[in-house]
């Protein structure tokens, strides 16, 4: 029997390191693993392990969250009682302000909790690709009459500091939560997923004196006091998708021929609202190979390690090659698209070269882009017989008339002129 | 104002010459173009004319298409006034019957109609895919005061003597209605879409009622009121197939592969509506080779499928080939397996290397008006051996395991039924 849990859902920060992938969308609601978001894995492992009681706090460009969520029907969580709701901040007649932070959004929704008398509450990043049931992860937080639990999992970025090294005795106490670990080695880190007993959260929500950081002022001091604060490792796929590599590894990741995450497992399916799109088709000229592709393709070129979309069209001697390729975007005739990254409703340009020449650092963002991925924003129209460079991005909303010369140079940027809405 | 806003969808045939693949379900719901059932398209074209107010006629096997159906969700027909729902006979205070024919399926359900105080009505066919705007059929037939309006479509003079062929006067007034003739004077025939004025409506079917007759509306009734001379023809332009016969089925599914397919499924602006399925994306392994197919979610392909159509689930292990065919939902296709020209109907299991049609096409023995085209049919979870094969115009029932088939194999022509099969008939009164 599972003890009455609130889940909320953090899914409004601002991702910056997703550059043109993160206009108007927050990480949580990124296109992910030819038919998904990002959040269908958390709110999937939710109803999967019995809780249905469910908050996405959101702030910063909640708009397609809202639009794929809905009223939860594709998650069976359109219910009388609990259900999913989005927790945007509002207005009140004293201090209003937007969430300054995670703990502070948390503050803010000091009601939800309380009305949800919960015994623990479930705090998680919806952010993260993973599969995981939560069920044993509550069994033990209880056995162990925890404060906090945090899951920890096994860093494959190697930017511990994202999440923080979570650094235990041999019993599964945290002892300390850092930005590195000392001695610079491999550690576990925070999953991100934190259980909280919902006596002890409500009473550091009501300190006045509490800092904005869900991690610096509330999880560090906690710990610090020395609470019961234990870690859970997550022994299955993890993955934060916050990052450029870390979307695009984690969906290649599903081309494996023995895929790490399991799509297609029946006990575990990871549901999303289904849109209304025909079967796929491939051409008499069409070949696919080693890809994912979701209903509404139509192919009548080249598709090789890859995943589109609903509703690509890849047109007649078109490559793809080693590329994720969203929602409706268009591969005109004998384009070619090499490790690139293609948002909604794009075009590339008939005989355009995606993703070609030396592959030089991006010079803003050196640190985002420097695995020779190529990001073509959404709406952005990539003209004919065009060459982007790697390691390059093509904004959101960017026009043909934007591109001051055909060819764009590895490492650069082009935007749209007098920087149009988003 | 007399406007047009209640449908009845006639669902109730037993479709004996679709073989196999109706054995199991009524004909609107076999399952088609990948991941949609027949009855999809009219349902949609339903919605997308506006009509949102539905009764389906069911009367053999309704189970899967009322599963298919639900609350009408997909359809945008879950709703508070309107909506859809199945009309399955039921029994009466004095008389109780079976639906003698669709007029009697309509007439038993008047009810239905008087509710509504509904003018006219609109009366559609389950098994038909084809894309229709019905608004401008009730405008027109509104426009002229017709006591009935027959949707008319062009079909090669040859083949029309499968259907109800119409003659009609300058003004475009049906002045002749020849169900199924024998020497049809031309390709107009009709599409098994109508709209009744219904007191009209109403009078005829009370006077068949009491007759002895098919109770029939392409038989009886539409002639019957062709009769009194007040039946407009309305001609619909583009696709129309009537799903009746194994071979139509196998077509009008190939026909969505052509390189200008009759209609485009993908239409943001007529979809095509039916439940989705949970799965992931369609799977392509490394060494798949797919070329002109259809292929839907969950589908896993790893060997080679050429003209083919996937339904959701659908399974193609290393080496196997699929060419000209149809396979339905969930069924695995095993390593180096073989499917030429055949219909696998759902959850079978193909075993490795197995050969399913094969070898001269001869008609099937036991059905040869069905079965003479060359395609070979598989029914639902059997479980084919290893290494078997199976000859063309082959049909194999449903539900075998691997040891009801023999070690040699099934010629081309041959029949395989499962041991102690029960009738049709038998079924049907079983309910």
């Amino acid at each position: 029997m599972i003890p009455p849990i609130l889940v909320l859902i953090l899914a409004g920060g601002k991702s910056g390191r997703l550059h043109a992938l993160g206009r108007m969308r927050t990480a949580s609601a990124l296109p992910f693993g030819g038919k998904y978001r990002v959040i269908d894995f958390t709110l999937s492992n939710c109803v999967h392990s019995g809780l249905n009681r469910i908050g996405i706090l959101t702030q910063y460009a909640p708009l397609s969250l809202q639009g794929h969520i809905g009223i939860g029907r594709a998650w069976d969580l359109d219910r009388r009682e609990g259900g999913v709701r989005l927790l945007q901040p509002y207005v009140r007649q004293r201090e209003t302000n937007w969430y300054r932070g995670t703990a502070d959004a948390l503050v803010q929704n000091r009601n939800v909790i309380a009305d949800a008398q919960a015994r623990h509450i479930l705090v998680a990043s919806g952010d993260l690709v993973y599969k995981m049931d939560y069920g044993p992860l509550i069994a033990r937080h209880e056995a162990r009459g925890a404060s906090l639990t945090i899951v920890t999992a096994e860093d494959r970025q190697d930017e511990p500091e994202r999440h923080g090294v979570v650094e235990t005795n041999g019993s599964g106490r945290v002892l300390a939560l850092r930005d590195r670990a000392p001695d610079g080695a491999a550690a576990a880190v925070s999953a991100s997923i934190y259980l909280f007993r919902a006596r002890e959260l409500e009473k550091r929500l009501s300190d006045p004196g509490l800092g904005p950081d869900l991690i610096q002022d509330m999880i560090r001091p906690m710990i610090a006091e020395g609470l019961p604060v234990f870690a859970q490792p997550i022994d299955a796929y993890w993955r934060d998708v916050g990052t450029i590599n870390g979307f695009y590894e984690a969906n290649m990741d599903l081309l494996k021929p023995v895929p790490p995450l399991n799509l297609h497992d029946p006990d575990w399916l990871i549901y999303t609202p289904t849109e209304d799109r025909s079967p796929s088709l491939i051409g008499d000229e069409g070949e696919v190979t080693a890809s994912l592709v979701a209903h509404g393709a139509r192919i009548e070129g080249s598709v090789c390690r890859s995943i589109l979309f609903p509703g690509v069209h890849v047109e007649r001697g078109a490559v793809v090659e080693d590329s994720i390729v969203m929602h409706d975007a268009r591969i005109l005739p004998r384009a070619r698209v090499h490790r690139a990254i293609i948002d909604k409703l794009a075009r590339i340009g008939e005989g355009a070269e995606v993703g070609v020449g030396e592959p030089v650092r991006h010079r803003e963002h050196p640190h985002d882009l420097h695995a020779g991925l190529c990001v073509i924003g959404k709406r952005a129209e990539v003209p004919a017989g065009a060459r982007i460079g790697r390691n390059s991005i093509v904004d959101y909303g960017v026009r043909e008339s934007d591109f001051a010369r055909g060819d764009v140079p590895s490492g650069a940027t082009v935007r749209a002129r007098g920087g149009r809405a988003g | 104002m007399s406007f047009v806003s209640y449908a009845m969808i006639l669902a109730g045939g037993l479709g004996s010459r679709l073989c196999l693949l109706s054995e199991k379900r009524a004909k609107p719901a076999l399952p088609f173009g990948g991941k949609y059932r027949i009855i999809d398209f009219t349902l949609s074209n339903c919605v997308n004319s506006g009509i949102f107010d539905i009764g389906i006629l069911t009367q053999y096997r309704p189970l899967s298409l009322r599963d298919h159906i639900g609350i009408g969700r997909p359809w945008d027909l879950d709703r508070k006034r309107g909506g859809v729902e199945l009309l399955q006979p039921f029994q009466g205070w004095a008389e109780t019957d079976w639906y003698r024919g669709t007029a009697d399926a309509v007439w038993q359900n008047w009810l239905r109609v008087e509710e509504r105080q509904a003018e006219h009505l609109l009366v559609l066919s389950g098994d038909h895919v084809y894309r229709m705007d019905y608004r401008h059929m009730i405008e027109a037939h509104l426009e002229r005061g017709a006591d009935a309006t027959v949707a008319i479509t062009e079909v090669p003079i040859e083949q029309a003597s499968q259907f109800g062929v119409v003659r009609t006067d300058a003004g475009g007034w049906i002045t002749g209605f020849l169900e199924k003739p024998k020497e049809p004077p031309s390709g107009r025939i009709s599409m098994g879409v109508y709209i009744f004025r219904a007191a009209a409506l109403r009078e005829e079917l009370l006077r068949d009622a009491e007759r002895m007759s098919a109770h029939d509306f392409g038989k009886d009734i539409v002639p019957a009121l062709v009769e009194g001379g007040r039946v407009a023809a309305y001609l619909v332009p583009g696709y129309w197939q009537d799903i009746g016969t194994l071979d139509s089925y196998y077509r009008a599914n190939l026909d969505l592969l052509r390189p200008d397919p009759p209609f485009p499924l993908e239409d943001p602006r007529w979809p095509i509506f039916t439940p989705s399925t949970e799965n992931p994306p369609a799977r392509i392994g490394p060494r798949a080779r797919i070329r002109s197919a259809i292929i839907t979610h969950g589908t896993i392909v790893n060997g080679t499928v050429e003209r083919s159509v996937l339904f959701p689930g659908v399974v193609v292990e290393e080496g196997a080939l699929i060419r000209d065919s149809i396979v339905m939902g969930d069924s695995w296709i095993g390593p180096g397996a073989t499917i030429d020209q055949s219909i696998i109907d759902k959850r079978a299991h193909v075993g490795r290397g197995a050969i399913v049609g094969c070898g001269e096409a001869r008609p099937n023995r036991r059905c040869p008006e069905h079965l003479s085209s060359g395609i070979t049919i598989v029914g639902k979870e059997t479980r084919l051996p290893e290494g078997i094969s199976i000859g063309r115009n082959a049909r194999i029932a449903a539900d075998l395991v691997e040891d009801d088939f023999p070690a040699t194999g099934v010629p081309s022509g041959e029949a395989l039924d499962r041991k102690g099969a029960v009738s049709h008939t038998a079924d049907l009164v079983a309910g």
